[in-house]
């Protein structure tokens, strides 16, 4: 056999696929639609994950709402051979999303732990 | 003309359209951005890998002449830079190199760099294009292996690599003086291979060899981020200890996602070249039976001789002859080799197209 790896890959992303997602359609024909608040919540780079190994809080809430653009991927590029980087319309960028994570975040019922 | 045209249409004769040297026309290949049709005139926005290169003008030539067969009416074609550039096989940073081979152990000493050396010379004589890559930049032997006299050059803004035994070469020897260390944390590396891939005028090539330094660390990750590599070759001695590190360097690159080319047994066996015994100092056959172990290619066994020190320490890959018994056994793992990513090619050749 050759050897090549078998890691599940993304065969098309699709970005702003409706009701703030990200699309993914994946090498075993399965797709993820991923809630763009989701994916933020989730970034795995170090600075959302917090160096003391806790997610870092989200900020807390003003006292008077105040209008913010939603977030929103700017645009997304393939990173080597088995990941995604998300770029943000605030300019957060750290995050490296592997395909193997990105599989594990699926929320569809199929994929959701029981 | 009444019926104002959808830009379906549009998209359906674009589809027709081919770019010079890609096998898949502009639809398919996700260059086409935009398509607006309005009364009597029809705009195209093409975001094309590099839109400074004189072939789209090339596409964008055709998409007129493509579209004007519609009869719509004026046909505009807007060219701009491509965001969120997909990347199969090919990178973007060096989209005229078709294969990229990393050439990596777990263990220091086992003769990557050797290995690395002889096999871009052992595809050189079998016909192809080769660039080697000398990303050690804690230890860089690849000059020295490869007896190189000149240093590159700066030409327009970016580096001419020095040519050696017909193969273009780039290592940080070059820009360091002798006896000076590279005491670097990850960025400044990161950065360095970066420019190494994007700053040197490699050309066309169909092979760019790349000398690893040992271990699974800041290089390694930098490299597998930066491109999609084609593959990667893993080298060790036939002994145990060895064995049990190169499975590491393996274990990283398939969490990046890298092919493994296959594993080549540098250093097996020994023979006295005074009574023709034969010694196996390493072992014999160990990384054969790793390979196999762990389902990868195998892609052949190099001898311990004394000839190969002798040759490397004067500059003369002892690839360049086959009537020896090592220049031959070269020239067998780089035809083995060249199968090997021919195979890597096929599987991964789907790719991620991004919208």
């Amino acid at each position: 056999m050759n050897g090549s790896t078998g890691i599940l890959r993304p065969t098309r992303i699709k970005l702003d696929a409706g009701n703030d997602s990200l699309a993914i359609t994946w090498s075993d024909g399965h797709s993820s639609v991923y809630a763009y608040s989701t994916l933020r919540s989730q970034c795995p780079c170090a600075t959302c994950l917090g160096t003391e190994g806790e997610r870092a809080a989200p900020a807390a809430p003003a006292s008077l709402p105040m209008f913010k653009t939603a977030l929103r991927p700017v645009r997304v590029e393939v990173v080597g051979r088995y990941a995604l980087q998300i770029f943000w319309n605030d300019g957060h960028s750290t995050g490296i999303y592997t395909f193997t994570y990105l599989r594990n975040l699926c929320p569809c019922a199929e994929c959701a732990p029981a | 003309m009444s019926e104002r045209l959808h830009p379906q249409d549009v998209m359906k004769a674009l589809a027709s359209v081919k770019a010079a040297g890609e096998m898949k026309d502009i639809v398919s290949l996700g260059w086409v951005k935009d398509v607006e049709v309005e009364e009597g005139a029809v705009t195209v926005t093409l975001a094309l890998p590099n839109s400074s290169d004189p072939a789209s003008a090339v596409v964008a030539d055709s998409v007129r002449r493509e579209v004007a067969r519609l009869n719509a009416g004026e046909v505009r074609v807007r060219l701009v830079a491509r965001h969120g550039a997909s990347s199969g096989a090919s990178s973007n940073l060096i989209p005229q190199v078709k294969n990229t081979v990393a050439v990596a152990s777990g263990k220091g000493g086992v003769g990557k760099s050797t290995v690395a050396v002889n096999l871009a010379v052992a595809l050189r004589r079998a016909g192809a294009r080769v660039g080697l890559m000398d990303t050690d930049v804690y230890g860089p032997s690849v000059p020295a292996l490869i007896g190189s006299r000149s240093a590159p050059t700066v030409v327009d803004g970016k580096l001419e690599p020095s040519v050696e035994h017909g193969i273009k070469l780039i290592s940080i020897a070059y820009f360091l003086p002798q006896d000076e260390a590279v005491i670097w944390r990850g960025p400044m590396l990161h950065k360095t291979i970066r420019q190494f891939l994007e700053d040197v005028r490699w050309g066309e090539l169909d092979y760019l060899v790349m000398d690893l330094p040992p271990g699974t660390g800041d290089i390694q990750l930098s490299l597998s981020q930066t491109i999609p590599l084609t593959g990667a070759v893993i080298v060790s001695t036939p002994q145990d200890v060895a064995l049990g590190v190169a499975s590491k360097a393996i274990a990283m690159f398939q969490k990046l996602g890298v092919p493994i080319l296959g594993v080549v047994e540098n250093m097996s066996g020994y023979v006295c070249p005074h009574c023709g015994a034969r010694e196996d100092i390493f072992g014999h056959g160990g990384a054969r039976a790793a390979a196999a172990r762990m389902h990868f290619p195998f892609l052949g066994e190099i001898p311990l001789a004394i000839d190969i020190r002798k040759q490397s320490d004067r500059g003369q890959p002892v690839a360049e002859d086959e009537s020896t018994p090592y220049g031959k056994a070269f020239r067998d793992v780089a035809v083995e080799l060249t199968k090997q990513v021919e195979l890597a090619r096929r599987s991964a050749s789907q790719e991620i197209a991004i919208e």
